[in-house]
């Protein structure tokens, strides 16, 4: 038992490494990803401007911007990965080696982590620097609590989907992109959700990042405490509690289903 | 080269451009498909837009109208640059059917000059769609007052500015085929890069006015400016330039455009043939 659950860490190390090291190889890479976001975030930045709203609403898409950052990692590194996989021939390997898939997916998701954090950090950080966002930040720790739990509930997500993309075979370009606009306008990406008509928030309710980013705008910019987010906290607890289970099951029925129909590894389908 | 074989190498690279874009869905599908990402970006704005404009106390049609024309027209940037800038890589490294192509008569420039105007043909579908639902969704459900007369608007200009408009971005994405003949690592930043400086610095969604004076000075620069400027002089009642000047500064800028693609496209593509380059697969 223990040496299964050391030999599959190790399996989680290595394909962490494998991102961290392959996601930062091309310093340009750096630059785009850092870049682009801002450039878009400050195009909604101007337009408040132009319109005159408050200044917090720039702190409101300089958080958006920033976490954008880490929703479109889940979408292309980890719900479209094993498609990759699959169209560079590493997807077999990971089938007839004798370890955990959840250990790759497991691994794939914390150096998903720690790339889109440094990117992050620094989108953050140029966005706050840029545009003099006010910050009114009482209780860190709240912050980071929300912070943590909305990673770990996109990154359960993207551990589903990854598995879900692949039984859609190219689709997954397409689904993919669908995923990425309307979650922006969904999840209030560059504006706070609860200015949306009830249905659509009853929608993006279903989404785990619409709470998270509620979250830290409220601590970050707003200035809430632990009790007034105490509702994001317990529906991200919630969305974690059924990802994760959710996403072992489609692995195995991905895994299955590939092995019947012998499709899994079959290119450009 | 036979003006009949280039029309024909044109017509079927439009022709296999659709099949690949269609091939994984059917018609009703693809629709959706095509029309979700623009209208989801269209309601962004428009309710970046009504929030913003909510909370500072006054709302202004006419800017909205604006933003709803730049954002909607700005489909075309998107479409074409990221067709031709995906292109090299897709059939290079994916389809692994670019050596094909290249051997076969007809050029390799007038298949990307086909796959480019099927990408510009499903912007077109996506604007039209967008409009339509666009309207639909503010006009109607949420009772914004969009100050566009579709009876008077000067469709001959539309379409004018539009094919102009086209043509620079095609431009643009030659210089893009060109660098991607010789490398395979950055074909997904070049059209992130230049939508996102276009978005920003274009007057996309607000007028340029209110950048710093640097800023302004790039955005008098870009083409995108012009196109946008012409397309919606032709829609909206209120001037925000006049539309003769605006065209000629786009099609000035366009056929300098259009100079620098031919160039970057015919020196790369030599140079690529020189170092084998056309048929080298890499998994970037």
């Amino acid at each position: 038992m223990i040496e299964d659950l050391v030999f599959n860490l190790k399996v989680a190390y290595a394909r962490l490494w494998v991102r961290v090291k392959g996601g930062n190889r091309e310093p340009h890479w750096i630059l785009t990803e850092v870049t682009v976001p801002i450039l878009t975030l400050s195009a909604y930045v101007y337009l408040y401007k132009m319109l005159n709203a408050p200044a917090e609403f720039a702190g409101f898409v300089v958080i958006g911007g920033t976490m954008i950052a880490f929703w479109s990692n889940v979408l292309w590194n980890m719900s479209a990965q094993f498609y990759w996989e699959k169209e560079t021939g590493n997807l077999q390997m990971y089938l007839v080696a004798p370890i955990s898939r959840m250990a790759i997916l497991l691994g794939m998701a914390v150096g998903s982590i720690v790339n889109t954090a440094l990117r992050a950090v620094a989108i953050l950080a140029v966005g706050i620097l840029i545009f003099q966002v006010p910050i009114f930040l009482r209780d860190p720790a709240v912050a980071v609590l929300i912070f943590v739990l909305t990673i770990v509930a996109l990154y359960t997500l993207g551990m589903l989907f990854a598995s879900l993309f692949l039984l859609y075979g190219r689709e997954a370009w397409h689904t993919v992109s669908l995923l990425q606009e309307p979650v922006h306008f969904l999840s209030g990406f560059y504006f706070p959700v609860r200015y949306l008509p009830f249905l659509i928030q009853l929608v993006a309710s279903a989404i785990p990042i619409t709470f998270g980013l509620d979250g830290i705008r409220r601590v970050i910019i707003s200035g809430e405490t632990a009790i007034d987010v105490l509702p994001h906290v317990a529906a991200l607890i919630i969305f974690i509690l059924i990802l994760m289970p959710l996403s072992k099951l489609a692995l195995n029925f991905m895994e299955n289903l590939g092995k019947k129909e012998g499709r899994l590894t079959l290119r450009w389908q | 080269m036979a003006v009949s074989t280039i029309f024909r190498s044109v017509k079927q690279a439009i022709w296999v451009g659709w099949k690949v874009e269609t091939n994984w869905a059917d018609p009703l599908v693809f629709s959706i498909y095509y029309v979700i990402r623009p209208l989801a970006g269209l309601l962004i704005v428009g309710f970046v837009f009504i929030i913003g404009s909510a909370v500072a106390g006054s709302f202004k049609p006419e800017y909205f109208a604006y933003m709803f024309i730049g954002n909607t027209f700005f489909i075309y940037v998107l479409q074409v640059t990221m067709t031709m800038s995906f292109l090299i890589h897709e059939d290079r490294s994916h389809y692994e059917v670019l050596k094909h192509i290249y051997l076969a008569p007809g050029s390799l420039r007038y298949y990307i000059l086909g796959r480019a105007l099927n990408g510009a043909m499903n912007a077109s579908i996506s604007l039209v769609l967008t409009i339509g639902l666009g309207v639909l969704i503010f006009q109607r459900l949420l009772g914004i007052n969009i100050p566009i007369d579709w009876l008077s608007v000067n469709y001959p200009a539309v379409l004018l500015s539009l094919v102009i408009g086209t043509l620079c971005m095609i431009s643009i994405g030659f210089v893009f085929s060109g660098i991607n003949l010789l490398t395979s690592r950055i074909q997904f930043a070049l059209p992130d890069y230049v939508s996102g400086i276009f978005y920003l610095l274009g007057g996309v969604v607000f007028p340029p006015e209110i950048l710093p004076s640097w800023a302004q000075s790039i955005s008098n620069a870009l083409p995108v400016t012009y196109f946008l400027r012409a397309v919606r002089s032709s829609f909206l009642a209120q001037a925000y330039g006049s539309f003769s000047v605006d065209l000629l500064y786009l099609a000035l800028t366009t056929v300098v455009t259009a100079f620098v693609g031919a160039v970057v496209f015919k020196a790369a593509e030599y140079k690529a043939r020189r170092d084998g380059l056309i048929d080298r697969k890499e998994e970037y």
